[in-house]
């Protein structure tokens, strides 16, 4: 058993590696949580069909083929400048944001609505679709106000109803305890994983149904880490979850589902277990297990 | 794990040796390092000993108008030049309400041949009005006479001193040349001013019952006054009167100034400086008395700056905004060089186009049916403050453009995402993340862009109207539309023509000195401000 590994509660124990598998450093040596059939099961929420993506002339993403599973956590791995955040980023259009930035082909899908369809509302389409970035991004304001900014954004400015928000949108990120009593001190006096957690706290606050995730623990030391694992544990329950790491073993935790991209290429997307143990292509075994080169 | 294989570097010697050696070039025991050191420290020093000269050079200059303003001042007391200015106050009050009649006399004409009246018959309706005026002005003839009397000796008198001044002077010149004989013949006599004053004071009792008559014909022509053609001017006749009635009422007070004044009552030494920083005036080369009072000029430059900031911000800011938040490249790569080209026109360019363009247009727009309502419209001159500033406001646009679109591209771009991502607008995000974030650096820039209005010199110049007087405030808004002369301007325009060395000369180092320290205090303030916003960025 790996020491390092982050204190995950899983349902249930299940080993699913050979010895020889679980020599090797790179394989989560935790376990998984949940059964591969309930993945079968999950119905779809996001559709991607054929999508191709440039930015002005550099093709980023060819030909990319996902079904992403309600109330699952999908990861998203592959070695650095392989598309991953591009095609996250894809998912809320926060690349509209590039000038030059354009979806050639396919089409992405959330319940069955084509969501780069002209007649879509982009801001609501945001507020269905939470995004954490990989650095911690807290506004230069205060905690409370930070986290009820998507609120008022909407026009609720009623100060029970936010007071509500920002206390269960705490408690949902695992911060309440931390910062209760100084709610209306700056969000920039947090720590990197307090801030990060907040910034969770703030997505979640607008309850979106999708949480995009970008190596939200990059930055992170292994006791905040953990405490953004568990807390995708228990956001899982309510939200459909798409995280991109680098961390091989916190794909494994905490996932569901994996999608291994390399080149702009989906390479292999499966089941996490399967990905991990049973990989189909060679690319993604050379990749997991740290042989890639 | 490691190569076998030697590395092969480019210095061969071993560590020891390298980092010891010390054999770099030398010359006079200093290295290069040395050189390239004291070559930008020594230019750093020049630039503050240049700046520092400038400093000493604009206040020892200045610092020589307080003596000089002081013996000014003393001079008008004991010349009797005060005591004759209280009369005149008297008798300016009194005009102000002749001013005020003629004016309502104005306005019923204008009134009566709007409602069809031919002019004979308006000039008949009058009649009871204009002779009521006539008696009203005429009751003050007297005391003209006896003021310009009064005014004839009091100058005399200040012209000999200043003659004898002249005198004292040349006097001097003759002792330092060596020349002591000549000195001597030069018989300069001394002034006694006190006996030279006594026949201006020789005249109080003819005043005093000067005055006893002024004051009766004054009450008995107000309890009986016209009344007026129209009855929508009536209310102003009342309030003719009421004002007639306070100034009945305030009489003795200018009495009491001319029956106290004391002709050697020391002046305050302070008052060489605060009648300098609080004068009213600014008066010079007159034959009565020059006055050197830096608010008309202060308000002037205060004015048209704001004027300038007013009109500058909105497009400063707003354009700084859109080129950096919504255009599009094409449309940013075309204006904003734009932009940036108008702080290369040449100022005195601009200037022609106030004149020629601003200024005439205004005045053609003031003057349509359509725009009455705006405040101060009609406009009497097409050169005044909005001219001046409106002018300043084009080269104000640049700076502020430039530093606020600098402030806003340092707002971190993952602030700007996150707002996206939880479903702002754009709009949203511009007001509620980007200018929040980037609003001290806003300020410094507008701060810094009135620094670059305040001390522009040659559109105020030639566009502010030039006339140095407090603007009419009363007139709210309209007050904008009148012309003022500025710090800048005043001293562009008399610089060249004074007496190097006079007080006059003197003053306008002072102004200087103020429009000196004014732009101090903008740009310390401006520093402060973008120090604030390093700090609360990182
Ligand atoms: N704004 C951009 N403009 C142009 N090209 C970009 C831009 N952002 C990313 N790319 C390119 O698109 C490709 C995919 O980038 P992406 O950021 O999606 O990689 P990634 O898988 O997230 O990598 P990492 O793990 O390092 O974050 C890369 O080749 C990258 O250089
Ligand atoms: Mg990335």
């Amino acid at each position: 058993m790996n020491e390092n590994a982050p204190a995950v509660k899983p349902h249930h124990t299940v080993n699913y590696m050979s010895e020889s598998q679980a020599s090797e450093s790179a394989r989560p040596s935790e376990t998984l949580a949940i059964e591969p059939e309930h993945h079968k099961r999950a119905r779809t929420l996001i559709d991607i069909e054929h999508v191709d993506f440039f930015y002005g002339k550099s093709h980023a993403l060819h030909d990319i083929n996902l079904k992403i599973k309600e109330k699952l956590v999908t990861a998203f791995i592959g070695p650095s400048g392989c598309g991953k955040s591009t095609l996250l980023r894809c998912l809320n259009r926060m690349n509209d944001l590039i000038d030059g930035t354009r979806v050639a082909n396919g089409a992405i899908k959330i319940h069955g609505v084509d969501i780069y369809n002209p007649d879509v509302d982009v801001i609501e389409l945001r507020k269905r679709v939470g995004m954490v970035f990989q650095k911690s991004n807290p506004f230069p304001k205060s905690i409370y106000e930070n986290i009820v900014y998507g609120l008022r954004l909407q026009g609720i400015n009623n100060k029970s109803r936010l007071d509500e928000v920002v206390e269960r949108s705490l408690r949902g990120a695992a911060l309440w305890e931390e910062v209760r009593d100084r709610l209306h001190d700056s969000a920039l006096g947090l720590s990197g994983g307090q801030q990060q957690r907040l910034c969770i706290a703030r997505a979640i606050a607008v309850e979106p149904e999708i949480i995009l995730m970008d190596e939200p623990c990059s930055a992170l030391d292994p006791i905040a880490t953990a405490k953004v694992e568990e807390l995708i544990h228990e956001l899982k329950k309510d939200y459909t979850i798409v995280i991109v790491t680098h961390n091989m073993q916190q794909a494994g935790r905490c996932s569901d589902m994996t999608a291994f991209f390399y080149l702009g290429k989906l390479i292999e997307f499966d089941a996490t277990e399967k990905i991990f143990t049973n990989p189909s292509q060679k690319q993604t075994e050379d990749y997991i297990t740290g042989r890639f080169g | 794990m490691s190569t076998s294989a030697k590395i092969k570097r480019l210095d061969q010697r071993p560590m020891k040796d390298a980092i010891l050696s010390k054999n770099k070039f030398r010359f006079l025991g200093l290295t290069l390092d040395d050189f390239i050191k004291y070559f930008f420290q020594g230019n750093a020093m020049i630039a503050i000993v240049v700046l520092a000269l400038i400093t000493i050079s604009l206040f020892s200059s200045g610092i020589w108008f307080i003596p000089q303003n002081y013996q000014n001042l003393v001079v008008y007391r004991q010349a009797g030049l005060e005591y004759v200015d209280y009369l005149r106050q008297e008798i300016d009050d009194h005009t102000a309400l002749t001013r005020y009649l003629s004016n309502l006399r104005l306005q019923q004409m204008q009134l009566l041949l709007k409602e069809g009246k031919s002019p004979e018959e308006a000039q008949t309706a009058l009649a009871p009005l204009d002779a009521f005026i006539a008696a009203y002005g005429d009751a003050a003839t007297p005391l003209n006479d006896m003021l310009s009397e009064q005014t004839d000796i009091a100058s005399a008198i200040k012209d000999k001193h200043n003659s004898q001044q002249e005198e004292l002077h040349g006097r001097e010149l003759l002792l330092k040349a060596g020349k002591k004989e000549e000195a001597a013949a030069l018989q300069v006599e001394p002034i006694d001013f006190k006996a030279s004053v006594q026949p201006l004071l020789d005249m109080r009792d003819a005043y005093i019952e000067a005055n006893g008559i002024f004051a009766e014909t004054l009450s008995n022509l107000i309890f009986h006054p016209p009344r007026m053609v129209s009855r929508s001017l009536q209310p102003k006749m009342d309030r003719f009167r009421e004002l007639s009635r306070t100034y009945l009422i305030e009489l003795p007070k200018y009495e009491d100034q001319i029956l106290n004044w004391e002709q050697f009552k020391p002046i305050p030494k302070y008052k060489a400086v605060t009648s300098f920083l609080f004068g009213r005036q600014w008066l010079t080369a007159s034959f009565w008395q020059d006055w050197y009072g830096i608010i008309p000029l202060l308000v002037g430059s205060l004015t048209v700056s704001f004027v300038a900031l007013v009109i500058a911000i909105p497009f400063g800011v707003g354009a700084a905004i859109y080129i950096n938040q919504i255009a599009s490249p094409t449309e940013q790569n075309l204006i904003k060089p734009y932009i940036e080209f108008i702080s290369a026109i040449p100022s005195v360019v601009l200037g022609f186009f106030g004149i020629a363009v601003l200024g005439q247009s205004m005045r053609w727009l003031s003057q349509q049916e359509w725009l009455a309502w705006v405040p101060g419209f009609p406009i009497q001159e097409r050169l005044n403050i909005f001219t001046a500033g409106a002018l300043l406001a084009l080269m104000a646009v640049p700076t502020i453009f430039t530093l606020t679109e600098d402030a806003i591209n340092n707002v971190p771009r993952a602030f700007k995402e996150a707002s996206y991502a939880l479903g702002a607008t754009r709009l949203q995000t511009i007001l509620k993340i980007m200018i929040p974030a980037s609003l001290s650096g806003i300020i410094s820039a507008v701060l810094l862009g009135l620094g670059r209005v305040v001390g522009e010199t040659m559109v105020v110049l030639l566009c502010a109207g030039g006339r140095i007087e407090i603007p009419d405030f009363t007139q709210g808004l309209g007050a904008f539309f009148q012309p003022v002369h500025t710090m800048t301007g005043i001293i562009a325009q008399e610089m060249g023509e004074v007496v190097q060395g006079s007080i006059h000369f003197h003053a306008l180092f002072m102004v200087g000195i103020i429009l000196f320290l004014l732009s101090l205090v903008i740009n310390y303030l401006a520093q402060q401000v973008v120090h604030k916003y390093k700090i609360s960025i990182g």
